[in-house]
This record gives structure tokens, C-alpha cells and sequence, in this order.
């Protein structure tokens, strides 16, 4: 049992989470109505979703593979492939369906791809769809996200010696908690690292930081009293 | 109709909260009461359903409490959070049960340590409701949002060990682990009771959102877990109750088939008598 290696996990994990809560492109309700940038649903939906998928990949890795980095990138992959699928389809719905151009509404000039983007908004409008910009900010949220979630389950089922369907809970559990505090620091709807809210990023940070350390330290209990031994 | 008789005098019980104390008074009776039933696992596994009710209504009524405010993010989200502490509470609390056991032998009040990771997981719902409600972090400005994650994290924990006391019939790690959490139950139990906690508020938020209607779905949602879970406990049929197994775990799926049957018409029946006098009001409560 290596108390600080657990801790670390927890932590980076935690930290990892509200990062990438803050790169995902969350419309919200507005969004639904095709009324503002991003994926029609709440910031919890979105990375539930993404860290879910992530850890039935990092898991099934890690049945036969000891390698932290190999798990924690696969990890990384689940969560890319549903939120590139969600936030695909998200755009196919909005342009064929609704039939508007995924616009962003916080910037004038897509900050990647040059391209102009109030031109095309809706007046009255916040943006609409999941424009390029969102899409990479999106894909880099899941990518951190997804790589935070399985170094939590990889620390818990490794350095911990949590036995598989523990581990995997709990690291949802913990997950889950730090998303949702860093989703109420971005009150609920965000574009992507374009969105001045996306500068209120270090105190989600700090919060999640202090959070993932209380649960690391309850980890370490569990650990320490369950007698819990490799 | 004998075997109906145990679980109706229980359904009463359950219904004596639809005429409900106010919100201080709720959350003092169910965390006491969901306590008590907590220390004794060796209890029937329709009272420590009645905790469980009790210890999910609870929750239900922080939720509403704290998300009438408007969170930004949904009423789920809180929900999601109040559970996504209560496993790291539970496993804690067990942890600290399975200690306690191995120091003093199988005492009776053993399983009262698990009140340990209560008050653990109270603390670390503390510290984030003031993380997130204060000025110069998040800044969330709801009132008492301190509190509520702090009996969030509480009654999420009670009511996850309370399931826990339920399908392994004790609440030593080992048991619990093989019989709850390695088969993947814990799953089942983190989703329904997040459903119990996050969906009543969710789905009756709105202009004339009364909290008796509100509370009643909670109760019913509740019944709908129990009957998973009287359905496991049949299935597994160990508990450390005298009786075999399936009887406790048939009483509990007529417990909670009664709970939800009767809840859902009377929701049913409120939902028709208060539709047609819907009026409008202001804006979202906000503090200045």
C-alpha cells in the first residue's frame, strides 16, 4: 500500500475531471432549443457519459496490463470516441434536423480555423451546434477527462488493491463528485477554452484539488482499516 | 392473505410522512431514525427498508432545498453528488465496521462504526458546500448550500449502507463485498437511489411545486428500489435474519410493490386535483 501513490492518483484524477469539464462543449437547455453553442445536455450528462466509457475501456485494459500509462490512455480513448460520437451526431442533428450552422457565440473569429463566425449567428442568439472549435476543445476534454478517470481507477485498483467492481464505483463516484463541482464553477453551459468563463478555471482547480485530496484520504482509510493487501 | 399482512402495517409507516414535519424537523427525525436502523443489521429487511425510505427523503428534501435556487446545472447534479459521496462514505463506514470487529470480536454495537464514515463523508460535504458557496472560489451565493451538501453526503452514505445492510444482511467489509459491491449491485443501488434523490424535485419543479406532491415521489421511486432489492435478496437469500432469506426478501418486494402501488396513485390523484389552478410567478429566488 503506498499512501502517497494513491493520493496522487485521486488527486490528478480529480483535478484531471474539472479540466475537462471546462474544455467540454455543454449547451444546456438553450442548447436544446438550438439556441446556444453546444451539446444539448448538462455538464454531469456529458462527462458521466465520457468517464463511463472510459473506464469500461481503461478496465478492460487493465485485466491484462499492469502499465499505468497504457490504462490511463485507454482510458483516454473511451471517453474520446463517445464524446467525438456525441458531439458528431450533436451537429448532424443540429444541421439536418433543425437546420442551423454550428456557430460560436462567444468569439467573432474561430480562434483555430480562422473562420468568421458572427456572421452567421442568429440574432438574439447564443451560437448554435458544436462549431470546430468546440469540437477540438470538446475532443481535449474528453482526452484529459478520460485519462483523469482511469488513473483514478488504475490508482485504486492497483496501489489500493481495491477489487475491480469497487475500484471502478468509486473512482465513478469520485469522478462524478469534482465534475460537478467544476460544472457549477462554469454555472452549467460552456463553449470551450474560447469561453471567458473558461478563466475561472484555476478556482475549480483548487476546489477539486482539495476535494479529490479529502476522498484520497478516505481511500487511504478504507484501505488501512479494510486491511485491504496486494 | 398472511404474508401481506407484515409489509401493509409497514406501508403505514412509510405514509405517515406525506403529512410532512417541516424541512429541520425531517432531516433530524430520518437521520435519527435511519441511524438507529442502521446499527442493528440483524433488523428484518422491511424496517431497514423503511430507513432506507427515510434516509432517501431526506435527501430528496436537501435536494429540493439547495436546487430551488437554481444550480445552473440541473437538479440530477446534485443528486449524482450526494450519491457519488455516500459510496466513498459507505465503503468508509464498512472499512470502519470490519475494525472495529477485528478489535473487540463480533460485538452487537459493531456495526455503529459505520456512523463513523456518516459523519467522515458529512465533513468532506462540509468543506465542498463552503468551497462552493464561498465568494472568492466558486461563488455559488445559495443559502445554506453548506448544509445541504453536508446532509447530502450523510444521507447518500446512510442510505447506501442501508442497501448495503439489506442484500448482505451485515455490514463487515468482506461480506458486503462479496455480496454487494463484486456482482455489481452497487451499481443498481448508486443509480436508483440517485434517481430517488435527484428525480422527484427534477420532474415536479415549477411554478406550484408543493412539497408533500414532491416528497410522495421520492417515497414511490424508494418503493421501486426496494422491490430490486427484495428481488436480490430472494435471489442471494442470505441474511442473518432467523428466517430463511427468501421470506425476508419476498416481504420486501410486496413491501415495496405496496409502497410504490399506493404512492403512485395518490401522486396520480394530487397531480389531477392541483393542475387546473396553476398561476405564475416572479423569477428565481435569488439572495441580494
Amino acid at each position: 500500500m503506498d499512501p502517497i501513490l494513491i493520493l496522487v492518483c485521486v488527486i490528478l484524477g480529480g483535478v484531471l475531471a474539472s479540466l475537462g469539464v471546462h474544455l467540454l462543449p455543454v449547451g444546456g437547455a438553450p442548447a436544446a432549443m438550438g439556441t446556444a453553442t453546444g451539446v444539448a445536455t448538462g455538464t454531469v450528462m456529458l462527462m458521466f457519459g465520457a468517464a463511463m466509457c472510459g473506464l469500461f475501456t481503461a478496465s478492460s485494459v487493465a485485466t491484462f496490463s499492469d502499465n499505468i500509462l497504457l490504462v490511463s490512455l485507454s482510458g483516454s480513448v473511451g471517453s474520446w470516441l463517445m464524446m467525438g460520437v456525441t458531439m458528431l451526431v450533436a451537429n448532424v442533428i443540429y444541421v439536418f434536423g433543425t437546420g442551423i450552422v454550428p456557430v460560436s457565440g462567444r468569439v467573432d473569429v474561430d480562434p483555430i480555423t480562422k473562420e468568421p463566425q458572427k456572421a452567421y449567428k442568429t440574432p438574439q442568439c447564443d451560437g448554435h451546434g458544436v462549431p470546430n472549435v468546440s469540437y477540438i476543445s470538446g475532443m481535449v476534454g474528453a482526452l484529459l477527462g478520460g485519462f483523469g478517470g482511469a488513473i483514478m481507477y488504475f490508482g485504486l485498483l492497483n496501489y489500493a488493491h481495491f477489487e475491480e467492481t469497487m475500484a471502478g464505483i468509486a473512482a465513478m463516484g469520485i469522478f462524478v463528485a469534482n465534475a460537478i463541482i467544476a460544472a457549477y464553477n462554469i454555472g452549467g453551459t460552456i463553449e470551450g477554452f474560447q469561453d471567458p468563463k473558461f478563466k475561472r478555471l484555476p478556482k475549480a482547480l483548487v476546489s477539486c484539488g482539495v476535494i479529490s485530496l479529502l476522498c484520497g484520504v478516505l481511500v487511504v482509510l478504507v484501505v488501512n482499516l479494510g486491511g485491504l493487501t496486494g | 392473505m398472511t404474508v401481506g399482512g407484515g409489509p401493509v402495517v409497514e406501508e403505514e409507516k412509510a405514509e405517515g410522512f406525506t403529512i410532512p414535519p417541516d424541512v429541520k424537523q425531517l432531516g433530524i427525525i430520518a437521520g435519527v431514525i435511519s441511524a438507529v436502523i442502521l446499527i442493528f443489521p440483524g433488523l428484518p429487511a422491511v424496517i431497514k427498508a423503511v430507513g432506507l425510505i427515510l434516509a432517501l427523503v431526506w435527501g430528496m428534501d436537501s435536494v429540493r432545498k439547495t436546487s430551488k435556487y437554481g444550480l445552473g446545472t440541473g437538479v440530477p447534479s446534485i443528486g449524482v453528488l450526494a450519491m457519488g459521496y455516500g459510496i466513498v462514505g459507505a465503503l468508509v463506514g464498512i472499512a470502519l465496521v470490519s475494525k472495529v470487529v477485528s478489535k473487540v470480536g463480533d460485538s452487537v454495537l459493531a456495526p455503529a462504526a459505520a456512523l463513523g464514515g456518516v459523519l467522515l463523508m458529512g465533513v468532506v460535504g462540509l468543506v465542498s458546500g463552503v468551497l462552493s458557496n464561498h465568494e472568492k472560489i466558486i461563488g455559488m451565493k445559495i443559502p445554506k448550500l453548506e448544509q445541504g451538501m453536508t446532509e447530502l453526503g450523510m444521507a447518500g452514505t446512510i442510505a447506501m449502507l442501508l442497501q448495503f445492510s439489506i442484500v448482505a444482511g451485515s455490514l463487515n467489509f468482506d461480506v458486503v463485498l462479496d455480496k454487494a459491491i463484486s456482482n455489481g449491485l452497487i451499481a443498481v443501488m448508486f443509480i436508483l437511489s440517485c434517481m430517488a434523490m435527484f428525480h422527484p424535485y427534477n420532474a415536479c419543479l415549477g411554478p406550484d411545486e408543493r412539497r408533500p406532491r414532491t416528497m410522495i415521489v421520492s417515497v414511490e421511486v424508494s418503493g421501486l428500489l426496494c422491490v430490486i432489492l427484495g428481488i436480490v435478496v430472494a435471489a442471494v437469500a442470505t441474511t442473518t435474519w432467523g428466517v430463511s432469506g427468501v421470506v425476508d426478501g419476498v416481504l420486501l418486494v410486496i413491501f415495496g410493490a405496496v409502497v410504490w402501488l399506493v404512492c403512485f396513485v395518490k401522486f396520480v390523484r394530487m397531480c389531477f386535483e392541483e393542475a387546473y389552478s396553476t398561476v405564475g410567478t416572479g423569477m428565481i429566488k435569488t439572495i441580494e
